[in-house]
């Protein structure tokens, strides 16, 4: 739970909502094609997820805001630029909705989806 | 190479193209054409950036790419064009930088994929290739954000379908390619908000049109090393980086605005101007034009005169360019003037962690500086470094922070010269040793002196707490101001200016005569002058001076002897 005290009490943010932020940002990111959960023997790969911490993790100590993402990137893109892109995007739109600096943002492929075969 | 081969691949006019099947050379040198024009408007593509990310600059990242995709076929003789444009694919992919640089990548290798094994391109088989790459780059992404590259790669596969019901010359697509991607650039802010609040177009959508209009201008011989005369709105002209590419004789800026009578012809203008100056810059906004310029000492006035011949000029500024490169300089603190030491001479070392903070050492006449602070320790090699070469061999060091006196010390012993450590523990402990030195005089007497008055002075220092703690009795909360008097927290606040004056109340201040103020570099001089007024009432017994200390981190360090 990220806090900080305004004038009149406290303003609280959930990991989750953290995570929705983060999503939508991903979604947005070049060469990410899809979400995957942190534990592949939760069971099969959803592409597209609805449920938006489902592939984002968000951990706050109490100073650090650091976020880790499990993504499918498209086969065929350079996968080391598409997760530098996708770490800078989040990190970005995280700290420009919240105004706290977001630490780290970890991206783990978790697979590529191939469209087209060269 | 017979005459007419080198004719193939030396720029020609449209008509004379149109001769050759466009084959693997062929592309070979619209390929070197498109990677000249783009790096040649690299920093025209660099300043439409919107969003502060790093590796943020598109145009340089586009050229990156396309240079990987251009090392790839460099030495290459293929003639097949399928094959020949794999190779593109393949280095584009290998050298994608950046977001711009990746769907570039997955356009050529669309493009690439509808080529495979055909020997050369047709009209038919371009509009099928710059479709596939539309696809293929389409793919790469979930929800695709218009008024991108991805708008003008689909623009431009849409004007080649219509184009091909006209012509089967794959030169004359290109020709409406590049006008249909040149407007849709144009319209990318009103597809993406951020843009039209920017006042830009996108960067990687110009990008891609550089690229094949870089194709273009070769076919139709025009030079491709002369960057583009452009107009830019005016939130982009960045004056300040002007100043780096200052030439040997350009004495003045001059910045002129002004409403024309006429459309400007933006060619022509350029054109003129260039006779006059350098580093020429022209933007848009709010209804006026703002022109940027240097010239030499004796031809100031002539941007003016030239202007006042086209409209009306509302404002122009004449500007002396070796005075803002010195005010440059001494910002950046290079003019640094250290005390030049003679052999057997006492010469001072000490460790600053601003530039502010140097330039006052420097002032009191130490002979070296080591960078360094509170939360960038220099190391003992450095400090080492700082005196070694000295000509001298009697040398004192002041740490002027605790945790650096350990590495000063290890620097004593590591090596032959006679060095004597002065425990210093703030800056304000350091200056006031300093003010006891005298650079001829017994090394032990200096240094005695020097160390006895270490404690003479008070050293307040603020910071921003970054987490919670509750320390020296103080109950401090992450991102609060907190007050540190001779290293221990006094206090904590919610600003500045409480933090500021409550310190100097619990130092009993008003005991003392003179305050120095040193400023860190994440306060503004306005906040700055503001709370030296209110220590100026709270305290108006004593002499306040306020200096441009530099340090991170710390808001103020103070000085109260």
């Amino acid at each position: 739970m990220s806090t900080e005290d305004s004038q009149l009490g406290r303003v609280t943010i959930s990991p989750r909502a953290i995570a929705t932020i983060a999503y939508q940002a991903t979604r947005q990111s070049y060469g990410v094609v899809g979400l995957t959960s942190k534990n592949l023997m939760e069971g099969i790969t959803q592409v597209i997820v609805k449920d938006p911490t489902h592939g984002i993790e968000v951990k706050y100590d109490g100073q650090k805001i650091s976020i880790d993402l499990y993504v499918i990137i498209e086969y065929g893109t350079r996968i080391k630029s598409v997760a530098s892109s996708v770490s800078n995007t989040v990190k970005f739109n995280v700290e420009k909705a919240l105004g706290m600096p977001v630490e780290r943002v970890n991206v783990h492929v978790r697979g590529l989806r191939v469209s087209d075969m060269d | 190479m017979d005459p007419e081969e080198q004719e193939k691949t030396s720029p020609g006019t449209l008509y004379q193209m149109q001769k050759y099947p466009v084959d693997g050379q062929v592309f070979k040198s619209l390929i070197e054409a498109s990677l000249t024009w783009l790096r040649t408007n690299q920093q025209a593509v660099n300043v439409l950036n919107v969003f502060p990310v790093p590796d943020g600059d598109t145009g340089t990242n586009m050229v990156l790419t396309m240079q990987a995709a251009w090392d790839e076929i460099n030495t290459s003789a293929e003639r097949n064009i399928g094959k020949l444009t794999r190779m593109v694919a393949h280095g584009a992919l290998m050298g994608a930088r950046g977001n711009s640089g990746v769907i570039l990548s997955q356009l050529w290798r669309g493009f690439a994929r509808a080529l495979d094994n055909f020997e050369t391109l047709d009209g038919n088989l371009m509009v099928e290739a710059l479709h596939q790459g539309r696809n293929t780059a389409y793919k790469g992404v979930v929800r695709p954000v218009e008024g991108t590259i991805l708008t003008v790669a689909k623009d431009v596969d849409a004007e080649a379908k219509r184009a091909i019901s006209d012509t089967q010359d794959p030169y004359e697509i290109l020709e409406r390619i590049v006008t249909a991607a040149d407007e849709s650039v144009i319209h990318t802010p009103e597809l993406l908000p951020v843009l039209k609040e920017a006042g830009v177009v996108d960067a990687g959508g110009k990008g891609f049109y550089l690229i094949l209009e870089g194709m273009l201008r070769y076919i139709k011989g025009l030079p491709l090393d002369v960057s583009i005369s452009s107009v830019q709105p005016l939130a982009a002209m960045k004056m300040e980086n002007a100043l780096d590419s200052i030439e040997p004789g350009q004495d003045y800026e001059v910045v002129v605005d002004f409403h024309p009578n006429n459309v400007l012809n933006v060619p022509q203008f350029y054109d003129d101007l260039q006779q006059i100056g350098t580093s020429i810059q022209l933007g848009e906004g709010d209804g006026i034009y703002r022109m940027h310029i240097h010239v030499p000492a004796d031809m100031e006035n002539a941007p003016i005169n030239y202007i006042k011949t086209l409209g009306v000029v509302h404002k122009a500024t004449i500007e002396n360019l070796h005075a803002q490169m010195e005010e440059i300089a001494r910002e950046h603190g290079n003019l640094l003037q250290l005390t030049p030491v003679e052999p057997g001479q006492i010469a001072t070392v000490a460790v600053a962690p601003g530039p502010g903070i140097a330039r006052v050492f420097a002032s009191l006449g130490v002979s070296a500086i080591v960078e360094g602070g509170q939360t960038m320790n220099p190391s003992t090699q450095e400090i080492l470094n700082a005196f070694e070469n000295l000509p001298t061999d009697q040398v004192i060091i002041l740490p002027n922070n605790k945790n650096i006196i350990l590495a000063a010390q290890a620097a004593a012993q590591l090596t032959v010269k006679h060095v004597t450590v002065i425990p210093s523990r703030s800056v304000p402990q350091g200056m006031a040793a300093m003010m006891r030195w005298v650079p001829t005089g017994n090394p032990q007497e200096v240094a005695a002196e020097m160390n006895s008055v270490l404690n003479d002075v008070e050293t307040g220092e603020i910071t921003i707490a970054t987490r919670s703690v509750e320390i020296d009795g103080v109950n401090v909360k992450e991102g609060q101001f907190i007050s540190m008097w001779n290293g221990k927290i006094v206090q904590a606040a919610n600003n500045l200016k409480s933090a500021t004056l409550g310190l100097l109340t619990k130092a009993h201040a008003d005991h003392f005569e003179l305050i120095t103020l040193f400023y860190g570099a994440d306060v503004t001089r306005m906040t700055v002058d503001a709370i030296a007024d209110s220590i100026r009432k709270k305290f108006p017994e004593q002499d306040l001076e306020v200096q441009d200390g530099g340090q991170p981190h710390y808001q103020f360090i103070i000085s109260i002897e």
